[in-house]
């Protein structure tokens, strides 16, 4: 038999049959292989039945040979009902709607979870991201990217050794460590403490053992500073020798420096521009205006819209421009050698201890190269020069 | 002459090996539900339709139907179903000739 749902589905019309002959036209129709079904008799020369929609072509060339008038007088099924909400203004509005929310829906930041902090450090976390613009209900879109905001987290919060961030569908997810307060000291080995390089030792701060070495030594790399024996012969003791030593440590540096340079610097001022973009094409939103900077740094950001859980090939993109000038830095001879004093100054401390102190500074050579300063510079410094060695005990 | 001898044959195949009078002789089968429903295979095709009345050629002969308020359900080029109040199911033999 027949199947109603398949009808319903490709659809069917109703078909009216008026004159002589309403029955040889049915047969003529089954014969053709056209089903035909729910024939009703209205009066002795008008028959009603139904027909599949895809079937009305044959049927009208069955009817030409036949003395019947068709009509059609009923519609039904699915392709009916498609095109009667295709008509329906309403229904096209209501799925314009429809995918408008989705996609806005889906370009908005959902969640925020926090993974790993203390109580406190996802408070002030939470509240850092406020401050950045992260929270529910953000667009994705205009927010950082998550390296961006990783990098912002871990510099602003002290207490973040390091922020892992990453999208997760709408919701942002952070994984975060924490930096660990140290632990209580374990008990130090029984050690020496000797010298990390050559210096004239300077002062002496011993906290236990026993000190080897007096102010104005001169000691090599490597010899005995602090000795971790320490009793009288015979009744020795193995401690942990503790302390600091200061040396007179030297260093020698160089720096060529040029007279004249020329560099890009921003001035600060900039603009942005908004588009949004498929592909190579992109369709300014906001800011036409032609930047009136002379020299610029262009900033590009791209951020595709989602839809669901997917990206777009449609993105969101800001354009910053940024102005930039040329600045031309010379100096003097004089100028030139106090500067390049000043940067070997400068580069030393950086590789300096904290603790350590510059105390004097010969410039050992001065010579002017074409368009360029060279000084060679020797320094004195007063630094702990003191390194635990453990004591090997022979046993 | 021939055409008996052969009728004849089929008819006492059928008997002889119990094979289904309606395909070896080629004659309709008609399934009833009460008098609400009839079903009709290996007709000939439709010869009068009303609400009252169905006549189908069968292959030596006619079925009439009677009844009120019919409604052909279905109909395939050897199946048809009837819908309605069926009151009368009436063979109409061919002459003989």
């Amino acid at each position: 038999m027949k199947n109603e749902w398949v009808d319903t589905l490709a659809g069917s019309v109703r078909v009216k049959a008026e004159g002589k002959g309403t029955e040889r036209l049915i047969n003529a129709c089954v014969r053709n292989g056209i089903a035909v079904w729910n024939v009703k008799k209205h009066s002795r020369d008008t028959a009603t039945f139904f027909i599949k929609l895809s079937d009305v072509k044959r049927l009208r060339h069955i009817a030409r040979q036949s003395e019947c008038k068709l009509s059609f007088v009923g519609r039904t099924g699915l392709p009916f009902f498609w095109r009667r909400a295709w008509r329906n203004s309403g229904f096209w509005l209501g799925l314009l709607v429809f995918i408008a929310i989705v996609f806005l829906l889906s370009n908005i930041v959902w969640n925020i979870d926090i993974e790993g902090a203390t109580p406190e450090t996802e408070h002030q976390m939470a509240r850092e991201l406020k401050r950045m613009g992260v929270e529910r209900g953000a667009f994705q879109f205009l927010l950082d990217d998550p390296e961006t905001l990783q990098k912002k987290l871990t510099e602003r919060i002290d207490d973040i050794t390091w922020v892992g961030v990453q999208w997760e569908g709408t919701s942002l997810h952070f994984r975060v460590v924490e930096k660990e307060i140290p632990e209580p000291k374990q008990p130090v080995p029984p050690r020496h403490l000797v010298a990390k390089k050559e210096a004239v030792v300077a002062d002496l701060f011993v906290e236990e053992g026993q000190p080897l070495v007096s102010v104005n030594d001169y000691v090599q790399k490597g010899q005995l500073l602090v000795s971790g024996i320490i009793g009288a012969e015979g009744r020795t003791k193995f401690v942990p020798a503790t302390g600091k030593v200061f040396g007179e440590t030297w260093y020698k540096s160089t720096v060529v420096l040029p007279l004249e340079t020329t560099f890009h610097v921003l001035t600060g001022k900039s603009i942005e521009r908004h588009s949004i973009g498929i592909g190579r094409f992109s369709l300014p939103v906001w800011g036409w205006k032609k930047p009136p900077f002379a020299h610029t740094v262009i900033e590009r950001e791209k951020r595709p819209f989602r839809f669901w859980k997917w990206d777009l090939p449609l993105y969101y993109e800001r354009v910053i421009v940024r102005e930039a000038e040329a600045v031309k830095r010379s100096y003097t001879w004089e100028e030139a050698f106090a500067e390049a004093k000043k940067i070997a100054r400068r580069e030393l401390r950086a590789k300096l201890p904290e603790e350590a102190a510059i105390r004097g500074e010969k410039v050992l050579h001065q010579r002017k190269e074409s368009g360029k300063v060279r000084v060679e510079l020797h320094y004195e410094v007063i630094e702990n020069i003191a390194v635990p060695q453990p004591i090997v005990q022979g046993d | 002459m021939v055409k008996k001898w052969r009728q004849q044959m089929k008819r006492w195949m059928a008997e002889k090996l119990e094979l289904p009078a309606d395909i070896m002789m080629d004659l309709p089968r008609i399934t009833m539900v009460g008098q609400i429903h009839i079903y009709i295979e290996n007709h000939r095709g439709l010869l009068t339709f009303s609400d009252k009345e169905l006549r189908l050629l069968l292959r030596n002969g006619q079925l009439l139907v009677r009844g009120e308020q019919f409604i052909i359900k279905t109909i395939l080029p050897e199946e048809i179903l009837l819908e309605g109040k069926i009151s009368q199911v009436v063979y109409i033999e061919e002459e003989k000739k």
